[in-house]
């Protein structure tokens, strides 16, 4: 069974007068283990259909599948448990805290998933080791370079061990040295704990190296998949 | 997130703008300072009236006993009144009569339940062993003429037991009765100041009594009150009193026989004062001769007239000797029909005004009715309840205002704070845990702000209080006895905070609503 479907998936947003759609009916389905390139220019919609797979949006018509249930019925309340648990997400501008330092950004995660402190300090030095910056626990974002902030974004996204991890552009503030890094790093998760990645970029040299299958997107539809 | 970590949470967000924090939580501290400073002084005002000048005043702590007279008694053995038989003839001829006139002429009490039980001596040992009653003494009192300084009054006179009587401890010289059937008197300042020769010109001046019910207190120095007191010791007194013992009967069937002055004491005083030895009919009154052995400070303040209140007193039996000739042929009459009836009424203290209430109560269910001013008592309680609401509330329009500022910090917080709380919510946040975040600050705020204004209000009081002392100090020029204007009881203090977090979590609803709202997507999507 496909971890993650988009069944008929339509989104449109309303602009004061005009309608703009930026999902047309869009089905899609990404098997467990696949690493997946959402390819293609701006506006055609991948951002979308990623923040529709994060559970941060719901779609006009259609429904998003997770593990074969729809998110459709789930509440408010429901939806943040499922962005909690099931899915990790990474952002072009990392979106750390800017105030928390790189421990406290990836213990925030665990806080919500209702970790006691000692717990929390023993599990976000560990999946910061994970990605290499067990060093730099203790520095503020801004103490950062790009990668290693990225990386910060990574360890808080695998913070409670989501099957699914989501990165939208994440390599797009990022030289490309460190971007093959970045990318490296979530290709090994997907090897090493079995992870679903889905990435979002206009990076094709990238998308050739590290991708199983690349999903073409343009206007709102899907042109290959 | 559990709770821990949204205070944390919360406190570090606080942190994070320290300077826009603590303007608002200056902002509830003036306001809560300003709620405690004004209702404690409120408080404090009602404390220092009700409780310490009212209550040393006597007039909220006195009480008067009433047990069953002869006409109740006569009511409890036949089941039916003197009384209702009475109030049946009076419906239907309109006749009126004085039946429940009281020894010593005080108005009648309002009518409670009749009361079932005789106040004797037993009775009064059970009352005094009650809580809250600091004592309870008989009152014994009849109208008689007295000779003191070559003059004549007429005036009450009332008994007091020997040994250790309350009403006697205030003593300024002397001693209290050695006996009581001692041949003695105690007499207060005010009944040498009666006859003084002052008193006696003021009187034929007819300038009546200056200052009204407001008893002034002697502007004499103690010495010279002494002075007074001192030469008045062991100087002699003539009571005047109808035949006592088996003399001829003084009624026949309710007809008195005796010409007994029913008069008022005014009018009275004014044939007395006719002719030094102005008595009319002299040869009908026996004599008895008693010598001052003490005399009692005059109260402070208002001198009301309390039932039983006099200014000279003897010995409990040899007063209880003299009612018998002096009372109403009437009341002499019932007492021989129903037996000792025991005495008319007691004087009762309760320790302080609040207990007057469950004494009362405890009086009624040992059958016995009592009489206070508490009524006057609860009209001055709900002034002060009014008082106190207006002061609250002008309080609570500075707190009010300062809920503004609450609110407003928290929007401009918000507003700061949306790709964080954006990023929150696309980790997995939920709307409940965003809102409980910015209700926990709002609370911090309150709280903090409450604790605050709780320990500035009491500075404030503490300030106020030493320079209104200093300030009397200066009017009155000498040692006054230290006031505490203000009170702060704990109620008002937990009140105070508490209700500084609950207007903090007013003022939060709106803004928390907002963070909640916040879309993630938008949110997030701009640097």
């Amino acid at each position: 069974m496909s971890i993650l479907e988009a069944h008929n998936v339509t989104r449109e947003y309303r602009m004061k007068a005009e309608t703009v759609r930026a999902l047309a009916d869009v089905s899609v389905a990404i098997e467990r283990g696949e690493f997946v390139a959402l390819l293609g220019s701006s506006g055609s919609g991948k951002s979308t259909l990623l923040n529709l797979f994060g559970g941060l949006d719901r779609p006009t018509s259609g429904e998003i599948r997770f593990d074969g249930e729809s998110l459709e019925p789930l509440s408010s309340r429901e939806m943040s448990r499922y962005r909690l648990r099931r899915v990790g997400m990474i952002f072009q501008t990392f979106n750390l805290i800017p105030t928390m330092t790189a421990r406290e950004n990836v213990s925030l995660a665990l806080a919500f998933a209702g970790l006691n402190g000692s717990e929390r300090n023993r599990r976000s030095l560990e999946l910061l080791d994970r990605v290499g910056l067990s060093e730099r626990a203790n520095h503020l974002p801004s103490e950062l370079s790009g990668g290693e902030q990225q990386r910060v974004s990574i360890a808080r996204a695998i913070a409670n061990e989501p099957q699914v991890l989501l990165a939208d552009e994440p390599t797009g503030n990022l030289d490309s040295h460190r971007a093959a890094e970045v990318i490296g790093v979530l290709d090994e998760m997907r090897l090493r704990d079995d992870k679903t990645i889905v990435l979002v970029t206009h990076d094709h040299e990238l998308a050739d190296e590290f991708a199983t299958r690349v999903i073409r997107l343009k206007d709102g539809r899907v042109i290959e998949a | 997130m559990n709770f821990t970590d949204i205070i944390a949470l919360a406190w570090r967000n606080l942190r994070q703008a320290k300077l826009r924090t603590s303007l608002t939580v200056i902002g509830v501290v003036v306001g809560v300072a300003a709620i405690i400073t004004m209702v404690s002084f409120g408080i404090g005002l009602r404390q220092n009236i009700i409780g310490q000048a009212l209550g040393r005043l006597d007039v909220f702590t006195a009480m008067t006993v009433f047990g069953a007279d002869t006409n109740d008694l006569l009511a409890l053995r036949s089941g039916r009144t003197v009384l209702d038989e009475e109030e049946e003839i009076a419906d239907t001829d309109g006749a009126q009569q004085e039946t429940t006139a009281s020894p010593n002429g005080s108005p009648t009490p309002p009518v409670a339940a009749r009361p079932r039980r005789a106040l004797d001596d037993e009775a009064l040992a059970e009352i005094a062993k009650l809580d809250g009653v600091r004592f309870a003494v008989p009152i014994v009192s009849f109208p008689g003429f007295v000779r003191f300084n070559e003059r004549t009054r007429q005036l009450w006179a009332a008994g007091a037991r020997a040994g250790d009587d309350p009403r006697l401890r205030n003593l300024l010289v002397g001693r209290g009765f050695s006996d009581e059937n001692a041949e003695e008197v105690v007499v207060k300042e005010g009944f040498l100041e009666g006859y003084s020769d002052e008193a006696f010109r003021r009187r034929r001046n007819r300038r009546g009594n200056p200052g009204g019910p407001f008893r002034r207190t002697s502007d004499k120095s103690e010495e010279d009150r002494k002075r007074v007191a001192e030469a008045a010791l062991g100087k002699e007194i003539t009571l005047y009193s109808a035949p006592a013992g088996d003399a001829a009967p003084a009624s026949i069937f309710g007809i008195p026989l005796l010409d007994f002055p029913n008069s008022s004491p005014r009018q009275s005083n004014e044939i007395a004062n006719g002719s030094p030895d102005g008595l009319p009919n002299q040869d009908r009154f026996d004599r008895y001769v008693f010598r001052i052995v003490g005399v009692v400070k005059s109260e402070e303040g208002m001198g009301l007239p309390i039932y039983g209140g006099s200014d000279f007193y003897l010995p409990l039996e040899q007063a209880k000797r003299l009612r018998e000739a002096n009372v109403s042929p009437m009341e002499r009459m019932g007492d021989t029909l129903t037996g000792h009836a025991g005495y008319w009424g007691a004087e009762l203290r309760v320790s302080d005004p609040s207990r007057i209430k469950p004494v009362t109560s405890k009086l009624t269910d040992l059958g016995f009715r009592a009489f206070s001013l508490t009524n006057q008592l609860e009209e001055i309680e709900r002034i002060f309840l009014i008082i106190n609401s207006s002061l609250a509330l002008i309080g609570g329009i500075a707190l009010l205002v300062a809920s503004f500022g609450i609110s407003n910090t928290m929007i401009m917080s918000i507003r700061e704070r949306t790709r964080e709380i954006g990023i929150m919510k696309a980790i997995g946040g939920s709307d409940g845990e965003i809102m409980r975040i910015f209700f926990v600050e709002a609370s911090l705020i309150g709280l903090t702000g409450g604790v605050l204004g709780v320990i500035g209000g009491w500075g404030i009081d503490r300030v106020a209080n030493l320079l209104a002392n200093r300030w009397i100090l200066r009017q009155v020029g000498q040692t006054v006895r230290h006031i505490e204007f203000f009170s702060i009881p704990w109620y008002l203090s937990g009140g105070a905070i508490l209700f500084a977090v609950l207007v903090s979590l007013a003022a939060a609803i709106y803004p928390a609503l907002r963070a909640a709202k916040v879309d993630p997507i938008k949110a997030l999507r701009y640097e």
